[in-house]
């Protein structure tokens, strides 16, 4: 046997270790997905909150506290965010994923918000006259007009912070929870070897990533089509 | 709302009693009081920064008066108890950069307030906007997307969309304004059309030919008022008002 292919069969073959990695990733895979979900939503409504209040002046309260959660969330480091999360408000959880998925949902909703909210404003304020100016009520004309153009112009720049959310689940081992990154580092802790388990998690982050890019460069182009 | 009575020929359509409209110390609209009947076509006219623009966009509330009452079809639309969104699908409005809706074809664009607010089925409503389509020489348009307009074609568009809601009124500000040239005139076609057929409208615009021709009544605003309001004839004929005598000698 070469040395590459022993290396190989001690890192990952040996006492089945791919499957910290398999195990791993399922975990990274699951935390991102529920997070970008709560993100988005959490995000959707804090923008909409904010715009309707650059706009129209109303919801004045919701608004002061949305304020605040931006602040908060994007002046903490994530990882302080994570550990508050698990060490101090969810002290008695045991479930480290549940911990992990909310902590991520409310850090990127808060990038969410601020990109949709970018896109809500770089609308034409007469495409909001044109709906109004029909009959359709606020809510109706940002559902129906505002809303799907944004999100179009937006797609892009959610789509990376859903990259950065995807690579930042990486220092879910703060917490002692197994995602991909945690499960190369307990084979290099049972190989001493760093070259292949760092490496093959790296191309997993990176086949995932690029596969992300394809599915929402997909999505734009269709979204796109009224361009031509 | 709820009643459907019949409005005739004549009855008065808009109220406006008092309009004030300030932006914080700048009076823009100062004490404007008008009535505009069923079949007018009222156009308004005036120097850029006179108040017309707001004058038009208040009717319908895209700009809320700081002061008077609008009666729209006999209620006053601007008690904050009142609905406006159902006033709103009464008076149309088109306006001078199109605002067409560009994720959506042409005919998505026609039909989106039909079906969404007036609940009409989606092949009713798309069988009347292909007729209006037809009316305006665009059929070939249905499925084309804002962006493939020409300025002519799109300011068509937007016509049609706001016809498409059956309004009782039309407001048009400044609809040729954005306009080249050359395509002025296929716009003003289409809204001299609407005129013959009886439709009411109130126009803000420059054109003063149009005026001359289709409007049944020419106001001048200055300064945040009314300052003249005549029939097309005597309007431009016998000026009464210095401003309007020195505004005319300057246009024509």
């Amino acid at each position: 046997m070469s040395d590459f292919q022993l290396k190989f069969y001690t890192n990952f073959i040996k006492e089945d270790r791919y499957l910290y990695l398999l195990k791993g990733l399922g975990n990274t895979l699951i935390i991102t997905l529920f997070a970008v979900i709560i993100g988005v939503v959490l995000g959707f409504l804090v923008a909409i909150i904010r715009s309707t209040y650059a706009k129209t002046g109303k919801l004045k309260l919701l608004n002061t506290l949305c304020g605040i959660y931006l602040t908060v969330i994007r002046g903490t480091p994530m990882m302080i965010q994570l550990m508050i999360m698990f060490y101090v408000v969810f002290v008695s959880s045991n479930n480290k994923i549940l911990v992990a998925v909310i902590a991520f949902g409310i850090n990127s909703g808060a990038y969410v918000a601020e990109i949709v909210r970018s896109g809500i404003m770089s609308i034409d304020q007469g495409q909001f006259e044109a709906g109004r100016s029909l009959g359709f009520s606020y809510p109706q004309t940002m559902w129906y007009i505002i809303m799907p153009q944004a999100f179009k112009n937006v797609l892009p720049a959610l789509a990376n912070e859903f990259i950065v959310l995807l690579k930042e689940t990486s220092i879910c081992g703060y917490i002692g929870l197994m995602d991909l990154t945690r499960g190369g580092d307990i084979i290099r802790s049972r190989t001493y070897e760093a070259f292949m388990p760092l490496i093959a998690v790296a191309i997993i982050y990176l086949i995932m990533v690029v596969g992300l890019t394809a599915l929402v460069g997909k999505l734009e182009r269709r979204l796109r089509a009224s361009e031509r | 709302m709820s009643d459907n009575k019949e409005i005739k020929n004549g009855d008065v359509l808009f109220e406006i009693e008092h309009l004030q409209k300030n932006f914080g110390d700048l009076q823009v609209l100062n004490d404007i009081s008008t009535k505009i009947r069923k079949g007018e076509v009222v156009v308004i006219v005036g120097p850029s920064g006179s108040g017309k623009s707001t004058f038009l966009r208040s009717l319908n509330l895209l700009e809320e008066p700081t002061g008077g009452v609008i009666k729209f079809e006999g209620r006053d639309i601007t008690d904050k108890h009142s609905n406006i969104n159902l006033y709103r699908q009464k008076i149309g409005m088109v306006f001078q950069h199109f605002n067409l809706f560009p994720h959506k074809t042409i005919l998505e664009n026609m039909t989106l307030a039909p079906i969404k607010l007036l609940k009409i089925p989606k092949a009713d409503a798309e069988k009347e906007a292909m007729e209006l389509l037809e009316r305006v020489g665009l059929t070939e348009k249905a499925e084309a997307y804002p962006s493939q307009l020409s300025g002519g074609q799109k300011q068509r568009i937007a016509i049609v969309r706001a016809l498409c809601m059956h309004p009782d009124v039309i407001l048009f500000d400044e609809p040729t304004s954005a306009l080249d040239p050359e395509m002025v005139g296929e716009v003003l076609n289409v809204m001299a059309d609407l005129a013959r057929e009886g439709m009411t409208m109130v126009i803000v615009t420059h054109e003063m030919g149009f005026a001359r021709e289709v409007g049944t009544r020419v106001m001048f605003v200055d300064e945040g008022q009314i300052k003249e309001e005549n029939t097309p004839q005597e309007f431009f004929a016998n000026p009464k008002n210095e401003r309007l005598q020195e505004f005319l000698s300057k246009i024509i």
